[in-house]
Parts: C-alpha cells; sequence; structure tokens
C-alpha cells in the first residue's frame, strides 16, 4: 500500500475519469464522497474527494509494470484534454504484459 | 463528519491506546536512571522493576507463586515457549488438541511441529462464538498430550469455558495450555482455581503496558523444556542454565521500561476493579451491537460477546473500505481482515474478514455514540456505481 500525494484535491470526476480503465465504487454522501477504483489485477486507488492523498494498493507482482501506468492517469487528468485513445492503447498494451506475467503466454 | 477529526481509537484488542499517564511515567522514570538488574550492575540505586511487575501480575491473576510468573516478549513468545517447550519432552506423533478459534501464535506453532514433527493436530470447531465442553470431551484420544486453547477470543469476543474444559483434560492427563492474550486485565483471571496448567499474556493489550513485554503463568516448570539458554546474572560460573524458576525461562537483558510500565499497568487496572472493567465493557459493547443492529444491511458476528470487541461486516463492501472510511472520514481507528485468526474467518465470513472495534477501560461513552453513528452512516450510504464521462 502506498499513499499518494497530490497537487490537487481529489474531485469526483477525477474517479469518473478513471472509470474508463475499470470500475469505481462510490459513498458520494458519505462526507464529500468516497470513491474506489478498482483495476483487476493491476491496482486500485481509494480517497475522499477534496482530499490531496489517496491510498494505492498494486498487485505487488506486476508493479514494475503498472506504476507508470497509474502515474499517466494522475498527470494526464491534471494537465486537461485527456486524449483517451492513447492511453487506451497504452492500458492495452501493459494489459497484455501483466496478463502474461500473471498467468502465462 | 469533520475534516480532521480528533483520533477515536477503538483497536485495543491489538494494542491498548491510550496508556494511563502512571504507564508513561513508569516508562520514563526507567529509562532516566541507571537499570537495577540483580546480578548485573553494582548500582543499588534503582527500583527493581523486574520484581514488582512479578509481584503485580502474581496478584492479579492470582498466579502464586510469583517465580512462576515468567516474562518474555509477548504472548506469542510465551506460546511458542510453552508449546515448543512441553512437545520437546512428548513423544513423536503424539496428538495435539486446538480449536477453530484460534490465533496464528497458537495454530502456526502447531502447524509447524505438525509439518516438522510429525504430531497429529485436531482443530475442534465452534458452534455459535464457544468450543464446546463435549466436543473437547470427543476429540480426546489416548495418545492425546496437550491442548492449547484461547481464553477469550480475538475477533467474538467471548469468553471460553476453560474451567470445564480443564476439568476434562486433566480427567485424561492432557495438558492445559491456554492463551490468556485477551483476557489478562479485561475480566477477572483466577489461576489459583482454573484447572490451567500454563496461561499466556501480553502486556499491550488489556494490561496497558507497552509492546515488547509479555509473559506467562506456569504451575509446574518441569512440565515444560526450557528451550532458551544464557545469561541470568545468576550462578555464572555455570556452563549450564539454571533450572531454579524463573530463570529457567528468562534468559538475557529485561525490559526494563516494559516492565515498569507492565507494573504500573496492572497497578492501573487493579486499582479500577477488574470486575468494573469487565462491566463497563459489557455495557458498552451491548450499546454498539445494539446501535449496529438497527441497520438491516450490517451483519454483526457476536451479539453477546464477554470482552469488549464488535465484529462486522456492511453487506456489499469490503471489510477494508469500511476501515478506511472509519479512518479517513471519521478519525475512528478499527482494523479490518482476518486478524491472524483465519480458521474462524473462514467458519464464519467465508474467509473475506470483518471490522473489528475493540475497546478499552479508556473508551468514553460518546466516542461508542460516534462510532455507532459512523458505522450506521456508511452502512445507510452503501454502495452506488459513478458512471464514466
Amino acid at each position: 500500500m502506498k499513499e499518494y500525494l497530490l497537487d490537487a484535491p481529489v474531485t469526483e470526476d477525477f474517479f469518473a475519469y478513471l472509470g474508463n480503465f475499470g470500475d469505481v465504487e462510490a459513498l458520494p454522501h458519505v462526507g464529500d464522497g468516497f470513491y474506489k477504483f478498482e483495476k483487476t489485477d493491476w491496482f486500485s486507488i481509494k480517497g475522499f474527494a477534496g482530499d490531496t492523498t489517496v491510498e494505492v494498493r498494486f498487485k505487488k507482482e506486476v508493479k514494475e509494470m503498472t506504476v507508470d501506468f497509474l502515474y499517466q492517469l494522475f498527470s494526464t487528468y491534471r494537465e486537461g484534454a485527456v486524449d483517451l485513445s492513447l492511453l487506451k492503447r497504452r492500458e492495452a498494451a501493459v494489459g497484455e504484459r501483466v496478463k502474461t506475467h500473471l498467468y502465462g503466454p | 463528519m469533520a475534516r480532521n477529526p480528533p483520533i477515536i481509537y477503538l483497536n485495543n484488542a491489538a494494542t491498548t491506546w491510550p496508556k494511563p499517564p502512571d504507564v508513561l511515567e513508569a516508562a520514563r522514570r526507567s529509562l532516566a536512571l541507571p537499570v537495577f538488574g540483580s546480578g548485573r550492575t553494582t548500582g543499588s540505586q534503582g527500583e527493581d522493576y523486574i520484581t514488582l511487575a512479578r509481584e503485580a501480575l502474581s496478584r492479579l491473576l492470582a498466579a502464586d507463586p510469583p517465580e512462576h510468573v515468567v516474562f518474555t516478549q509477548n504472548a506469542t513468545d510465551s506460546l511458542n515457549l510453552l508449546i515448543q517447550g512441553f512437545l520437546a519432552g512428548q513423544e513423536a506423533g503424539c496428538h495435539v488438541l486446538t480449536t477453530a478459534l484460534e490465533h496464528n501464535s497458537v495454530l502456526r506453532p502447531l502447524h509447524e511441529w505438525e509439518r516438522q514433527h510429525g504430531i497429529r493436530l485436531t482443530i475442534i470447531p465452534f458452534e455459535g462464538c464457544f468450543v464446546s465442553p463435549a466436543a473437547v470431551r470427543a476429540a480426546i484420544e489416548p495418545d492425546t498430550r496437550l491442548m492449547v486453547m484461547n481464553h477469550g477470543s480475538n475477533v467474538l469476543g467471548s469468553v471460553q469455558e476453560i474451567a470445564r474444559i480443564g476439568e476434562i483434560l486433566h480427567d485424561h492427563g492432557v495438558y492445559f495450555i491456554v492463551d490468556g492474550a485477551q483476557t489478562a486485565g479485561h475480566i477477572p483471571v483466577n489461576l489459583r482455581e482454573l484447572p490451567v496448567d500454563a496461561y499466556a499474556f501480553t502486556g499491550h493489550k488489556g494490561l496497558f503496558g507497552l509492546p515488547g513485554v509479555g509473559g506467562f503463568y506456569l504451575r509446574d516448570p518441569e512440565a515444560i523444556a526450557p528451550i532458551r539458554f544464557g545469561g541470568t546474572g545468576t550462578d555464572s560460573f555455570s556452563l549450564l542454565h539454571p533450572r531454579e524458576m524463573p530463570e529457567r525461562f528468562e534468559a538475557g537483558t529485561h525490559n526494563y521500561p516494559g516492565l515498569a510500565a507492565l507494573a504500573a499497568g496492572v497497578d492501573y487496572i487493579m486499582s479500577a476493579g477488574v470486575e468494573a472493567i469487565a462491566a463497563k465493557a459489557e455495557r458498552q459493547t451491548g450499546y454498539l451491537i445494539g446501535e449496529l443492529r438497527k441497520a438491516p444491511n450490517i451483519t454483526i458476528y457476536n451479539d453477546r460477546p464477554s470482552l469488549p470487541i464488535v465484529s462486522f461486516n456492511i453487506q456489499g463492501m469490503e471489510n477494508d473500505d469500511v476501515g478506511f472510511i472509519l479512518a479517513r472520514g471519521y478519525g475512528i481507528i478499527a482494523r479490518t481482515g482476518i486478524h491472524c485468526a483465519p480458521l474462524m474467518h473462514r467458519a464464519i465470513d467465508g474467509g473475506v474478514g470483518c471490522v473489528r472495534l475493540s475497546l478499552s477501560w479508556l473508551t468514553t461513552d460518546d466516542e461508542c455514540r460516534i462510532a455507532a453513528e459512523a458505522v450506521r452512516e456508511i452502512a445507510d450510504n452503501a454502495y452506488s456505481q459513478v458512471s464514466s464521462p
């Protein structure tokens, strides 16, 4: 488990954006809203809207393959004008490596 | 829900916090002067914390004589010394009993001995929150030599019938080691009357001491072979370890600050009164369970605990998420997961684990009220899906 300090507070929109790449569950009416993103076999992200920290849990066997993608998710959202198709291609490429590593060719 | 709320600490079954001021002061004072350890210094101006702690534990647990109270690192350390020390003197392949309620501090030493030394291990299941004396009786075989079980469950908060179980075991010549990690300091324990051969405790839970100090009471020292040897500050010309109590099981320098704090913690408990501590725990856990029961989507695993422990899940939510929300959103520190009790969780929740709230004598009614409201608020707002843009 790692805790990441972000440049700006987490928003519901951020988790909605993450929903392009995995499952998002929420308790929007608890505080400013609790959100959880789950990308099976890669990592999960938990946090409260309004907080500047999120908790990330990696699947440790493939962390070295997936950690860069996590940073890309953070940075692309912060920079705006996200090119989803580019990220999807990258996701697919990493996903192939993760799948092979965990389950064989 | 306030941003950055004050901490409400409900993880006392792991380690109690806060500690009473006398405990903190005792630890500070013990570090402010050179230690006085008989046979280990020419100084004599300090307090003999080891004897103070031994005598305090002897009074609290009615454990006679005080020299039969042995200090270790914690309950796990105690159980390892007792289990391995007992089995070292038994025939290979003998039969050992334990229960599905146990912590890994019991399960792992026994399973390692099963793997490495070929003991035959029977795990007795529980019903409700209890292991029945009848089930223990039924599990005894002609070559059963040992039973190890907890006095109080670290997940269900149930206190087992060790008096009745001990009688049955002794009727069949079975040695009885009890894990008292969760009961020492929480409920009255009278080892003068209980048919228990050895009772392990830890300092950092109900006794309000520091992590890193624990111990056990041993009725007959000859029943357990010592498996640690070294300096004791006594009989130093002998190249063999002393066989007298308590040196028989204590090798190396003691944890002086830990023992000073432990003695203060035990004194604090005795001045509060263990009966009063137990009564408050029952009242507060009863309140918490009553409040949580009002939410239809909360599953409570222990209806009437004797120890200040409430274990539950919110249907449709991972217990780890509930713990995260309680901690980050409400400042309530709990514990989630399987609490080092894998067999129990397989039985009660399919092995997914649960959320555990555990109180101490210092937990306030207001903290219980806030915790109950927080859990119910989370349950009332169970998960919804977030759609992508």
